[in-house]
C-alpha cells in the first residue's frame, strides 16, 4: 500500500509505520515464548526463545530506525506489565533483573542489523548483519549482566567477570545457527514485502 | 495460557494504590528505586522492609500473587545470599564446618543484599500489579512529553504501545492457528537434530508474518480514512487525574528518605 503524498508530507510518521513498529513489538512477544504453543525446541529441556531472532528481523525487515524503535515498544510493554518477555515474564521488576541488558541490546541490534543491510542488501550481507547483531547482544548483554549483577548485589568477592560469561555461553551455538537462518529468511522475507529500499548487486530493487 | 495473557500481571481493584495516578506511581517508584541505595544499616533496612510491607499492605494485592512474581529471581537471591556468606572473611566467625567457615560480616551483608533485591523486586511488582499496563502507557506519554522538544516521538511510542498490546491475543490466536494448520498437514516440528527443528520453525513463522502484515495495512488505512494525522490536537477517552493520593503518596515517600538519610549508619 502506498500513502498519498498529502499524508506522508503531513505526518512525519505515517500510519503504516507505526503499525508495523507496533506489530513486529508484538511479534517479538510470540517469538520470545513459542515454545508454550507446542512443546518443540526444547534442546536439553531448556526451551528454546526466539526474541534475539525476532529482534535481529526487527532490524533486517523494518529498517534501523523502525526496527530499534520496534524494540523499545517491546521492551517498554514489557515493562509496562504485558507478559510479553520469555516464559511469559514481564512488569517493572523486569528492570532490576541481571538478563534485562539482553532486552535492551534488542533495541542496539536491530539498528546496527538495519544499517548493514541499508548500505548493501546482498544475501551475504543479510547473514554478516545477523551474525554481527548476535555477537553485539552477546557482549551488551553479557556485560550488563555483570554491571547490573554488581550494582544490585554489591558483587560479592566470589563473583568475577569471567564467571558472568561462563554463565552466559552455553546457547551460543543455537544463536549463532539462528542468526544465520534470520538472514536468509529476512533476505526472502524483504524481497516479497519491500519495506525498506534494497540495494544490491543488479541494482536498487524498488 | 489464554487466560494468563487477558490481563498480564495486572490485578483488578479498588484500593489506594489502585486509584493513584499512573504518573505518581511511575515517579514514585523510580524514586524509590535510587533511595534504596541509601540504606546501609540494620534499621535502615528494616525501615525499607516495613515501607514495602505497609505499600503492599496499602494496595491489598494478594500475596500469594507477588510470591507467584517473586519465584524466578529467588534463585538470584539465594545464589548471591550463598556468595556472600562463603567468601565475605570478615568480622567474628561464627560458624565452622570443616573449610566451610561463616563470618559474621558475610551474614551481615547477605541479608542486607537479599533484603535489597526483595524490596526493590517487590516495589517494582507492585507497580504492574496495581497498574494495567494501558494505564502506564497513558501515564509514560505524559511524562515523557518534555522529550518531544528534542524531537522524541512520545505521542507515536505511547500510540505503537497501545497497539503492541491490543494485538497481543489476536497474534496469539493466529499462531495457534498457524501452528494447529501445520500439524494437520503432518508437519513434524518435535524431532530430528537441531538444526531440523530450528528449520522447521520457517513453516510458522511465514504464514505468521503474512497475516501480521496484512493485519498492519487493514490498520493503517482505517486509520488513514478516519484522518489519523499524529497527536496534535488528539482528544482522548481515558482521563489523568492528579489528586490529594498521589501528592500524599509522593510525601510519604519523601519521608521515608529523609528517614533513610537519618538512619545511615
Amino acid at each position: 500500500m502506498q500513502a498519498t503524498a498529502t499524508t506522508r508530507a503531513q505526518t512525519r510518521w505515517h500510519p503504516l509505520d507505526l503499525i508495523h513498529c507496533a506489530l513486529f513489538a508484538t511479534l517479538m512477544m510470540i517469538g520470545a515464548n513459542i515454545t508454550s504453543f507446542v512443546p518443540f525446541l526444547v534442546v536439553g529441556g531448556v526451551p528454546i526463545t526466539l526474541q534475539t531472532f525476532f529482534a535481529i528481523l526487527a532490524g533486517l525487515i523494518l529498517g534501523s530506525r523502525k526496527g530499534a524503535i520496534a524494540c523499545t515498544v517491546y521492551m517498554l510493554i514489557g515493562l509496562a506489565g504485558a507478559p510479553v518477555f520469555a516464559r511469559f515474564g514481564g512488569g517493572a521488576s523486569s528492570l532490576v533483573s541481571p538478563t534485562f541488558g539482553f532486552i535492551v541490546s534488542f533495541i542496539l541490534i536491530a539498528y546496527v542489523a538495519g544499517r548493514i543491510v541499508e548500505r548493501r542488501g546482498t544475501l551475504k550481507s543479510f547473514v554478516i548483519a545477523a551474525l554481527a547483531a548476535t555477537v553485539i547482544n552477546y557482549l551488551f548483554g553479557t556485560n550488563w549482566m555483570y554491571a547490573a549483577y554488581s550494582l544490585w548485589f554489591s558483587a560479592p568477592e566470589g563473583f568475577s567477570y569471567w564467571m558472568a560469561w561462563a554463565w552466559m555461553m552455553p546457547p551460543l551455538p543455537k544463536d549463532i545457527l539462528l542468526a544465520v537462518l534470520a538472514g536468509i529468511f529476512a533476505f526472502r522475507l524483504q524481497k516479497v514485502l519491500k519495506i525498506i529500499p534494497i540495494k544490491t548487486d543488479e541494482g536498487e530493487m524498488r | 495460557m489464554m487466560e494468563k495473557m487477558v490481563f498480564g500481571r495486572y490485578i483488578p481493584g479498588d484500593s489506594f494504590v489502585h486509584r493513584l495516578d499512573p504518573r505518581s506511581k511511575l515517579i514514585f517508584v523510580f524514586i524509590f528505586i535510587a533511595a534504596v541505595f541509601l540504606a546501609n544499616s540494620t534499621v535502615s533496612y528494616a525501615l525499607l522492609l516495613a515501607f514495602t510491607l505497609m505499600s503492599i499492605f496499602a494496595s491489598k494485592v494478594r500475596i500469594g500473587f507477588l510470591i507467584g512474581g517473586l519465584k524466578p529471581v529467588m534463585f538470584l537471591i539465594a545464589f548471591t545470599f550463598l556468595l556472600h556468606i562463603f567468601f565475605t572473611k570478615e568480622g567474628d566467625l561464627l560458624f565452622e564446618l570443616g573449610f566451610l567457615k561463616i563470618y559474621e560480616e558475610g551474614l551481615r551483608q547477605g541479608i542486607y543484599i537479599s533484603v535489597r533485591f526483595l524490596v526493590l523486586v517487590l516495589m517494582t511488582s507492585l507497580l504492574t500489579l496495581t497498574t494495567s499496563p494501558i494505564s502506564i502507557t497513558d501515564g509514560l506519554e505524559v511524562l515523557l512529553n518534555p522529550l518531544k522538544k528534542v524531537k522524541f516521538p512520545v505521542h507515536e511510542l505511547a500510540l505503537m504501545m497501545s497497539i503492541s498490546l491490543r494485538f497481543i491475543p489476536t497474534l496469539m490466536d493466529e499462531t495457534d492457528k498457524i501452528l494447529k494448520a501445520q500439524l494437520a498437514r503432518g508437519s513434524d516440528i518435535s524431532s530430528g537434530t537441531m538444526k531440523e527443528r530450528i528449520q522447521a520453525v520457517v513453516p510458522l513463522l511465514v504464514p505468521l508474518f503474512v497475516s501480521a502484515f496484512k493485519r498492519a495495512e487493514d490498520l493503517a488505512v482505517a486509520m488513514e480514512v478516519r484522518g489519523y494525522r499524529g497527536g496534535e490536537g488528539r482528544t482522548r477517552y481515558r482521563q489523568l487525574k492528579w489528586d490529594w493520593r498521589d501528592t500524599t503518596a509522593l510525601l510519604i515517600l519523601l519521608a521515608v528518605i529523609v528517614a533513610l538519610w537519618f538512619l545511615r549508619g
